[in-house]
């Protein structure tokens, strides 16, 4: 209770507010204490609560008793106006100093309560505690998942090109990883199996990624005839592996997205969904249409345009596996004797094949660039 | 232990997440959790590439729907130094076409070393409503019609600010398309252009835009128009004379000095180009107050430089031309004790004679007398390794060093030996550095000390250094920080490249020019590494028809997650690498 306040108000005249926290707990407090949160000011102005024990108001369940009473600390100190800028910083300063945990809830029931300096000082508070720290020391500190790789492998394969026909190539050839991972499910898992899985797997990138060889996309500017781009993509790595045979993998595939985060976010902070990288046709760079929802393409797609898909992912697939067999050969020989992981971080040797085959080169070893 | 996730609100998180803007910070934060990844993404109102190729505007516009900020960055930085053959790339048009429609309410445009065209620029001047800032540095590709539009349909401009770009000066006009009603205007800098633009257009805009803080002018504009123009802007904070020559008149002097008096905020000054000597006292009443002076284009004398630097002792960066001499880099060490940065330009860089009395002497005093030295860009003919080990033990804070021995291969003028533990010294004694330039005569024991102590190190230019693969390899191997490496006329081939090529995609770039990698090298590393972009710039004919042993003549490799790009011209081979799997 403030000097001021008790020269002008009698004892007798002094008013208090009576509020619940979620707990069932029941605090009474000075009434201009209280009403200096919006919420609790709006409460007893509109229905008339709390001016007693048995009509308490009740708070948010973000407010708790421990951090109710801070909060009323803080209300207690700044609702006296005389106070100058200077008073009122320097008790914010000193006011904000607690552990992380008790900060978060701060910020949380002051939100609920709206009782914005209050929000806006903590919110600063936890911004300079997050500013200068590396993603794994602020996980660290609020206790955050690390729940991101998990995500970019769900993520599905985001093609950016505008071309509807890419789209319809995309939607087959999901379409034809769908199936064979059922064939799967009925049959016992073989080799052969598992080549066909990642032959599709990789013509789904390849295909999302180059499109040189489409028919359907417009060339243009590139005047390098004898140079392929989607060359550049033959290698790079299926994104949902469902198999269970393929565990080891999954991590790899996760391993370098986490690491292509960083990368990437080195660029700029992109998208986490680039285990593939996404090339643009030249018609997408010089379009501003972006479509994201091509579900109904496929689906009303003529026949006859239906069946020249089909025999072109045919093509492709023929020609993918007449090379295939070899470079998986050469995973499952290194599957098989070691860890892929360690092979990944380059204290194996040829880490050469296991980028070039199963995360098409992208990755940034973990252990190594620090 | 009790998550935070679970208990705090996604709005709570974004109201955090706004008070932390720079770029790194908000990096780290979307890396940290699914639920932070997708809170930031949809709150980032500012974003910056680094390198246009490394990205596509749609990836962009996907992961951020609502930015208002956008810079980016183009040609390699070698640029500069007319290293990157015209039409190379570097264009803008895509991203502007993109943000048009995807960004309305855009609000800010900052371009470095990019080509806009006039197209670029009328797109924007149309497509966002609340254009607020357009910074062109080092740009070029546009003309006078382009500035047109911009200043037609702009109204809520507040900067324009076109540093060192290269326009085409089709009419001096395009002033005047700024509309009567438009006062909003903060910054103007105009200073490249190179021919007339109507001085009483300019001053019916700085009368009617109350907020003008900045305003360089170009060149053409006569002194005598000067002080009429301060007088109608005293609240400027920084200010680019034009050219400042005139016959001796009292009364052009008087005017100047009464208008820079009155200027009471002014902080920064530039420009300056011919200076009469005898007007130069007409800024000493700005002196004192002044923190940035920009002189690096004003042929002005030892005596004069010095009695000027002499009275500005709040300045905090300082360029100049070599003129200045050590004697008056002297006068700034013992007046300049807030001075955080210095570059000295040579004004005769080609001349085989020292034509100024410019030694290493300047730089040591400076470094002595100025504590908060952290940025230096030296311009000189001698130096010796004695000298650097003195710089970096005074300085030990330095940031930012480069120095420009103008001779290439010039060694340590007392001991004739190689600069090697000069420069080993400041990357030693400095454990911040974040750049540095070398230059002199450098073996690969100098890229040794840049490796074992060049932690920090972000970016590193060498030209005509090193003895063989090694050298390169210390460096690749050893800067733990190293985003950008531009190497030119250097003993480095295939090996170091080869063997640190993973390196190549934990940094933003690499720049070889005549050095020694091979074709085949090149190839491999685009084989063994999709994610970086390898391109070949080769003005000769095409690589391919040479031996694959043949040592390119430029080489710029970085990292993308946009794939080869599609604007290549005819001299820029991108690398596939061996396909196997070629579909012809």
């Amino acid at each position: 209770m403030s000097e001021s306040a008790m020269a002008v108000v009698k004892p007798e005249m002094k008013s208090y507010i009576w509020l619940q926290t979620a707990d069932g707990s029941i605090q009474q407090v000075e009434e201009e204490v209280a009403m200096f949160c919006p919420m609790i000011c709006r409460e007893i102005l509109q229905t008339g609560m709390g001016s007693s024990k048995n009509y308490a108001i009740s708070l948010p369940q973000r407010v708790n008793p421990a951090i109710l009473g801070l909060i009323l600390d803080y209300c207690r100190f700044h609702q006296v106006p005389g106070r100058s800028n200077k008073e009122r910083k320097t008790f914010d300063e000193k006011f904000i100093r607690m552990d992380t945990k008790k900060l978060c809830e701060l910020t949380s029931a002051a939100d609920s309560l709206q009782l914005k300096p209050l929000v806006d000082l903590t919110s600063r508070a936890l911004a300079r505690i997050i500013e200068g720290k590396t993603p794994e020391e602020i996980r660290e500190t609020f206790h955050l998942p690390d729940d991101l790789t998990e995500e970019e492998k769900l993520e599905p394969l985001r093609n950016i090109t505008d071309d509807p026909r890419i789209r319809l190539l995309n939607r087959l050839y999901a379409r034809k990883r769908k199936e064979l991972r059922e064939r799967e499910k009925l049959k016992n898992v073989e080799i052969e199996e598992r080549v066909d899985d990642r032959s599709v797997d990789d013509l789904l990138s390849f295909i999302n990624g180059g499109d040189g060889d489409s028919k359907a996309v417009k060339t243009n500017k590139n005047k390098k005839k004898n140079r392929r781009r989607k060359d550049q993509q033959k290698d790079s790595s299926s994104t949902t592996n469902e198999n269970g045979n393929h565990d080891k993998i999954e991590e790899l595939d996760a391993l370098p997205s986490c690491c292509q985060n960083n990368e990437f976010n080195q660029i700029l902070g992109a998208s986490p969904s680039r285990t593939v990288k996404s090339q643009d046709s030249a018609a997408a760079m010089y379009s501003s249409k972006i479509e994201f929802d091509d579900a109904d393409i496929y689906d009303d797609l003529d026949p006859a345009m239906k069946e020249e898909l089909d025999r072109e992912v045919e093509d492709f697939a023929r020609r993918l596996n007449s090379d295939w067999p070899e470079r998986v050969q050469e995973i499952l020989s290194l599957g098989q004797e070691r860890n892929l992981v360690t092979v990944l971080t380059g204290n194996g040797s040829s880490p050469r094949f296991t980028k070039q085959v199963l995360i098409g080169g992208s990755s940034l070893p973990v252990g190594v660039q620090r | 232990m009790l998550r935070m996730a679970s208990t705090f609100p996604e709005d709570v998180l974004e109201h955090v997440f706004s008070f932390i803007q720079c770029h790194q910070d908000r990096n780290s934060i979307s890396m940290v959790c699914k639920s932070w990844y997708e809170i930031e993404r949809w709150c980032r109102k500012r974003v910056f590439v680094g390198n246009c190729y490394a990205v596509s505007p749609q990836i962009v516009i996907r992961r951020f729907p609502d930015v208002r900020s956008v810079e980016l960055k183009g040609k390699p930085h070698f640029a500069d130094f007319s290293l990157v053959p015209d039409g190379w790339g570097g264009y803008v048009y895509p991203w502007i076409l993109a943000m048009a429609s995807a960004y309305p309410l855009l609000e800010e445009i900052r371009l470095k070393r990019m080509v806009v065209t006039d197209e670029s620029l009328e797109l924007i001047s149309k497509s966002f409503k609340n254009f607020k800032v357009l910074v062109l540095m080092t740009c070029e590709g546009f003309s006078t019609d382009g500035l047109a539009a911009i200043a037609a349909n702009c109204r809520h401009l507040k900067v324009l600010d076109l540093r060192e770009s290269d326009v085409e000066d089709l009419n001096g006009h395009w002033l005047s398309h700024f509309p009567d009603t438009y006062t909003s205007l903060v910054s103007l800098n105009i200073a490249c252009l190179v021919s007339e633009v109507s001085v009483s257009a300019l001053e019916r805009l700085v009368d009617r835009c109350p907020n003008l803080r900045t305003l360089r002018l170009n060149r053409p504009v006569p002194l005598d128009r000067h002080a009429n123009l301060l007088r109608r802007a005293p609240q400027l904070v920084e200010f680019g004379a034009g050219c400042y020559t005139a016959d001796l008149r009292s009364e052009v002097f008087s005017s100047l000095t009464g208008a820079f008096t009155s200027c009471t905020e002014l902080k920064s000054l530039s420009g300056f180009w011919d200076v009469v000597p005898a007007y130069l006292p007409s800024v000493y009443p700005t002196c004192s107050q002044l923190t940035s002076l920009n002189l690096s284009y004003a042929t002005i004398q030892c005596d004069d430089l010095t009695k000027l630097v002499s009275q500005c002792h709040n300045l905090q960066k300082l360029w100049v031309l070599d003129f200045i001499e050590d004697s008056g880099l002297e006068a700034v060490a013992v007046t300049c004790k807030d001075l955080r940065e210095l570059r000295v330009f040579p004004s005769e860089p080609y001349g085989l004679e020292p034509n100024v009395s410019l030694t290493e002497q300047g730089l040591v005093s400076v470094s002595e007398g100025c504590p908060k030295l952290q940025s230096v860009l030296y311009f000189c003919r001698q130096m010796t390794n004695a000298a650097l080990v003195t710089i970096a033990r005074n300085r030990p804070n330095m940031t930012r060093f480069r120095l420009c021995i103008l001779e290439p291969w010039t060694p340590d003028y007392v001991t004739g030996q190689a600069l090697d533990v000069g420069f080993g010294a400041i990357v030693e004694y400095c454990k911040d550095l974040q750049r540095f330039s070398l230059s002199g005569l450098l073996t690969d024991r100098c890229f040794e000390y840049i490796g074992t102590y060049g932690k920090k190190l972000e970016m590193l230019s060498v030209a005509f250094a090193g003895e063989s693969d090694l050298g390169l390899h210390h460096v690749l191997s050893g800067c733990d920080s190293l985003r950008k490496l531009e190497i030119r006329d250097c003993p480095f081939g295939d090996k170091a490249l080869l063997a640190n090529a993973a390196k190549l995609e934990t940094m933003r770039s690499l720049w070889m020019s005549s050095c020694s990698v091979s074709f085949g090298a090149c190839k491999l590393l685009a084989q063994k590494f999709p994610q970086l972009n390898v391109e070949v710039i080769d003005e000769r004919d095409p690589p391919n028809t040479r031996p694959e042993s043949c040592p390119v003549e430029r080489l710029y490799i970085y990292r993308s997650v946009a794939g080869r790009r599609l604007d290549m011209p005819g001299f820029v081979w991108t690398m596939d690498g061996d396909a196997p799997l070629r579909l012809t």
